[in-house]
């Protein structure tokens, strides 16, 4: 197991070089200049070539490339081009900010979800079924933008109940954090629906009931432990889903956060902040890859390794 | 019975199917449908309210709400459609590859997909752009290799299983008639690249003016949300009705080919 | 040398008078938090770094250069007193005694010389170096004393030394604090800073040292809001007390209200859509021309403007030193018919699905523009298109996002042939525009000549005019310059800025300027 984690550890390391490497192209290879467009309309030629000059910009790609490789190794993260400000200082800022929005809506999706697709499963074809089933395809197909905005309206605009925007407080969390697991709690509920009503079908329960045992029972300790496994296979990939989701959300609703960060740095060419923002991003996608593989591995013993 | 006749017996897969066709039919016949020209500008009826002359109202260059969204289904089912293609077939293709070489070949790819993964789709998008020009068609590529990655591992997994021959269910897959693999693989990935774009003309890329998309009718009602609420409404609701569409006829064919579930239905 | 003896007696006596006249106080609140939301955040508040509006708005308020631009573009003194011309290149300024900066440290001809240095010779070199034109340095004669020198006679001095971005720093400061000056910068205003919290907010206190009216609140708050919907929420709520862009959509409702004040004011910036004059069609002045009268400049105005901006009437704005009104209602009104006639007198003739053409072309243009960059920037964008086909030209309209833009549009060649764009004349006198957009050897890259127009006579005048020190030849010659352009059109222009500040009514005391870096907040007070 040991090795397993190592290995895949080791494996995300050229992932991460690779990552900062395709992502330092497709910013060179953009048009617009970072240096420029800072400058607007101060940019004369002159003025353009000694701030590229100053911040060094103008080595060629692979120069720059194995010099920021090697900055980073030693912790160095470099300087935000536009802001002047080092890299690891906005990212400092930001990404607690994405952590507790991802965090939240996980815990949003997980709760709501399994809560709605338990009860689904316990009273099949109810109205409450008929109701999480159908809000379940709603959330579904909902871009993020559409719900951030309906939310806005309904509970901001028209209600006034919640802030429209920004960070701050718990009452600013929970729109973005609602926004950003609508989709989730709509798979998160189906998968435990369907996942729940399997095992309520297999023969043990059948058992079980028929021994007598109580009907929490059954719940409890044989449905929920077996039903787990899929539903937190689900989590673990929705994490994913919920990283890049937070890009938008954070857009749509001013949140302070990494994704709102990159989004801000794409426009501006800032490249060497936008690396950054993006190792961040990729390195939690790796870790959670991991993890899900560990538990898909650890939990099911049914799967063999699949590297 | 027969997955069709499964399929006929759910209502509400009936309903996305019919939700479908409309889709469709409204992009075929969009110059028929539409009661007004939908670039056709009229400053001084901006932002009217729905009735009389603009049924679901103008926007903010009195060109009529209604005319545009119906010919806004025109680039939606044109993305949905080839994004979707772009990806199953890129995935289907990287993805076989991966699984039946194995070895580093697949290591290769494999991480070429984590990498693909953890970039950003925004930027993928705008270099897409900067490199094809801007617009709807290029927007779509973009969407469609952004699908690619989630497709190849699906089909990856299957492969792989298939040959430790202990998922039946997946090899039932692969080798099953075209509507499986139209549920399983295809039409989940429309929604989510219908979702994509929309997401990507919200921000401004894709189709160029005059021409409609939804994505963009929502991004430039916001700022007149609270006056004119119906500007960023009604194309929303249509984004909404399409993937939703979409949704539901995935879920009635998954039903409806996978006995398993018929008891759930 | 008389000339110069009678400019010293004015300017001694300008200065003078201007300096006794202190605005009668009313019966003013002192105290309390001004909390402004604005849409993002500054890149740094350090002049050298910033010019752009989020970072000016908040160091506009604590660091002062030796004059300013009071809100009737007017120039006036600030930290110097006096000034006297010594030569076409040396301009002599006296500064004000017992001044002090945030850090305690004094403020004299020193400070200035470093300023200077370190904006013109430092590393990195300053975001405004070339608005300086040919500022050389400062020289310290005694200390309080200095002479600033250009390396050429240079005409625009004193309202490029006004400018909101020449604010002097404390050498101390900026020698202790290093790259960190930029997070937290010293000068001698009526406000100092106290903390930034990176797109979160930035907070100003007032300082009760400072040499003139001190302020009358204690602290600013700038807040980062960057939508627009949230930002008048905020207003409604009270969580705000201005806001900055506001919604030009809500504007009218608040003017009703009595709970708001809408504070407005016509800017220097003026957003227009470019011709590209040496790509055909547009190099014949009769197509260009007709796209003119085929543009409904009012429709605009009051559909997609809303009130929120003014007519642009040249190329310049009003207020602008040198500004001259081109009557383009009375040369271009709207009007198809002439329109048509103009393309026809020029050999295009109606095609079969309506667009122009001749000998085989299409009149079809490509259109470069952003969406967001400028207010409303696509959308006048697409109005126009929309009145273009009306007149049987189409325009191929791209949307790009700005860096792409501004990438191309600075590109040499350009292979569109018009690009939206939006120019601010930031030291309020017309050198500064009518050199950079239409000298000849001033297109792109090297300058702003977007419309890659060469005139030789324009290149002349804007040449005479910039070496001049006699303000009024200088006015006659870009009069001169203006009436050309007035006949050759290798802009649209499509509207001047408003300068539009919504302020709940408690806000008192505070007045707009036409210089939307100039956001002066010293005299504000809140009734609460």
């Amino acid at each position: 197991m040991l090795t397993f984690v190592v290995r895949r550890l080791l494996l995300a390391v050229p992932v991460l070089l690779g990552v900062v490497f395709v992502v330092m192209l497709t910013v060179d290879l953009l048009p617009g200049d970072a240096v420029a467009l800072m400058l607007g309309e101060h940019a004369t030629p002159d003025a353009v070539a000694r701030l590229r000059d100053h911040l060094g910009l103008d080595k060629p790609f692979l120069v720059r490339y194995l010099d920021y490789v090697s900055r980073v190794a030693r912790g160095d993260l470099g300087r935000s081009i536009q802001q002047n400000r080092p890299v690891a200082a906005e990212l400092a800022d930001a990404w607690p900010a994405t952590l507790e929005l991802t965090l939240a809506a996980l815990l949003v999706a997980a709760v709501a979800g399994i809560a709605a697709g338990v009860a689904s499963a316990v009273w099949p074809n109810s109205f409450f079924d008929a109701v999480a089933r159908l809000g379940s395809l709603f959330g579904l197909s909902m871009p993020i933008f559409w719900t951030g905005l309906v939310l806005i309206v309904v509970f901001s605009l028209w209600l006034n109940w919640l802030p429209v925007g920004g960070a701050g407080s718990l009452a600013h969390l929970v729109l973005p954090a609602v926004t950003l697991a609508l989709p989730s709690v709509a798979m998160v509920s189906r998968m435990t629906r369907s996942a729940v009503l399997d095992v309520l079908r297999e023969d043990y329960v059948r058992t079980a009931r028929a021994k007598g045992l109580g009907e929490v029972w059954v719940l409890g300790r044989h449905t929920l432990r077996n039903a787990f496994i899929p539903i937190l296979t689900l989590l673990g990939l929705q994490s994913g889903q919920l990283m890049g989701g937070a890009v938008l959300t954070e857009t749509v609703f001013a949140w302070p956060g990494l994704g709102r960060l990159m989004v801000k740095a794409i426009f501006a060419r800032d490249y060497v902040l936008l690396q950054g923002a993006v190792l961040v991003f990729a390195l939690a996608f790796v870790v959670v890859n991991l993890l899900v593989d560990l538990s898909y591995g650890l939990l099911d013993p049914r799967v063999g390794r699949q590297g | 019975m027969s997955a069709w006749a499964r399929f006929r017996r759910n209502r509400l897969a009936l309903l996305g199917l019919a939700l479908v066709v409309v889709l469709a039919l409204s992009a075929a016949l969009a110059p028929w449908l539409a009661p007004h020209d939908p670039a056709r500008q009229s400053l001084i009826e901006k932002r009217a309210t729905p009735g009389g002359k603009y049924l679901l109202g103008a926007d903010e260059f009195g060109r009529d709400i209604l005319s545009r969204v119906i010919y806004g289904s025109r680039v939606a089912l044109l993305v949905g459609l080839l994004s979707a293609a772009i990806a199953v077939l890129g995935g289907l293709l990287l993805g076989t590859v991966a699984g039946f070489t194995g070895g580093w070949l697949d290591a290769v790819l494999m991480r070429g997909i984590e990498i693909l993964l953890a970039f950003p789709y925004l930027l993928l998008a705008l270099a897409i752009v900067a490199a094809l020009g801007p617009g709807a068609l290029n927007t779509t590529i973009a969407v469609g290799i952004w699908g690619v990655p989630a497709v190849t591992r699906i089909v990856r997994g299957s492969v792989l299983a298939l040959r430790e021959t202990e998922y039946v269910g997946a090899a039932r897959a692969l080798g099953a008639p075209a509507p499986a693999l139209l549920g399983r693989h295809i039409l989940p990935n429309i929604i989510p690249g219908l979702i994509v774009y929309a997401t990507l003309s919200f921000l401004g890329l894709g189709v160029q003016p005059p021409t409609a998309s939804w994505g963009l009718m929502v991004s430039t009602g916001r700022d007149v949300l609270l006056i004119a609420p119906h500007v960023a409404t009604v194309p929303g609701l249509a984004i909404m009705v399409a993937v939703l569409a979409f949704n539901l006829v995935g879920d009635g064919l998954r039903d409806a080919l996978d006995p398993r579930l018929r008891g759930h239905a | 040398m008389r000339s110069l003896g009678s400019r010293l007696l004015v300017g001694v006596l300008v200065l003078g008078l201007a300096a006794a006249l202190v605005p009668a106080a009313d019966a003013q609140k002192r105290g309390g938090t001004l909390t402004i939301v604005r849409p993002t955040d500054p890149v740094s508040l350090d002049p050298n770094l910033e010019t752009t509006a989020p970072g000016a708005w908040v160091y506009f308020n604590m660091l002062e250069g030796l004059l300013t631009l009071d809100d009737k573009m007017q120039v006036k003194p600030a930290l110097a007193t006096s000034y006297e011309v010594m030569s076409p290149t040396k301009v002599r300024f006296k500064l004000r005694p017992n001044v002090r900066f945030h850090d305690g440290t004094p403020f004299n001809a020193e400070a200035v010389r470093f300023t200077f240095d370190r904006a013109l010779k430092g590393s990195p070199p300053a975001r405004w170096a070339s608005l300086a034109g040919s500022l050389s340095h400062a020289e310290v004669v005694d200390n309080l004393t200095v002479d600033v020198v250009t390396k050429e006679p240079y005409g625009p001095i004193l309202r490029t030394l006004a400018m909101y971005c020449m604010g002097i720093v404390s050498p101390t400061a900026v020698k202790k604090l290093g790259q960190d000056f930029s997070r937290a910068p010293v000068g001698t205003g009526p406000f100092k800073f106290v903390e930034w919290k990176t797109n979160t907010h930035v907070i100003i206190e007032r300082n009760s040292d400072y040499w003139g009216d001190k302020a009358l609140v204690d602290r600013i708050v700038f807040k980062v809001v960057p939508e627009e919907g949230a930002r008048m929420i905020a207003l409604q709520t009270g969580d705000a007390d201005m806001v900055l862009f506001p919604s030009p959509a809500q504007l009218p409702a608040l003017r009703k209200d009595a709970k708001f004040t809408v504070h407005e004011t016509t800017g220097i910036r003026v957003v227009f859509a470019g011709l590209h004059a040496g790509l055909p069609p547009l190099d014949d002045v009769r197509v260009r021309q007709a796209l003119l009268h085929a543009v409904d400049r009012k429709a605009i105005l009051d559909n997609i403007m809303e009130g929120s901006a003014g007519p642009a009437r040249g190329v310049l704005a009003p207020g602008v030193f040198g500004y001259k009104d081109m009557q383009l209602d009375t040369l271009y009104p709207f009007d198809r018919a002439r329109a048509r006639a103009l393309l026809a007198q020029a050999g295009w003739t109606p095609g079969a699905d309506g667009v122009m053409q001749k000998g085989g072309q299409r009149l079809s243009l490509s259109w470069l523009t952003a969406r967001g960059r400028y207010p409303k920037d696509g959308e006048i964008t697409e109005a126009i298109q929309a009145m273009f086909k009306e007149v049987g030209v189409e325009a191929r309209v791209q949307v790009l996002e700005w860096a792409a833009v501004f990438q191309q549009v600075r590109g040499n060649p350009l292979n569109h042939h018009m690009f939206t764009l939006g120019w601010v004349t930031s030291n309020a006198d017309a050198d500064y525009s009518l050199y950079a957009l239409f000298h000849s050897k001033q297109a792109p890259p090297a300058g702003w000549n977007t419309s890659r127009y060469a005139n030789a006579r324009i290149d002349t005048l804007v040449e005479q005019a910039r070496r001049s020190l006699n303000q009024t030849e200088r006015e006659k010659l870009y009069g001169e310059v203006q009436d050309i352009l007035a006949r050759e059109m290798v802009w649209i222009p499509v509207y001047t800025t408003k300068e539009i500040i919504a302020a709940r009514a408690a806000v008192k005391g505070f007045q707009i300027h036409p210089v939307e870096y100039n956001l002066a907040l010293w005299k504000t007070w809140l009734d609460r």
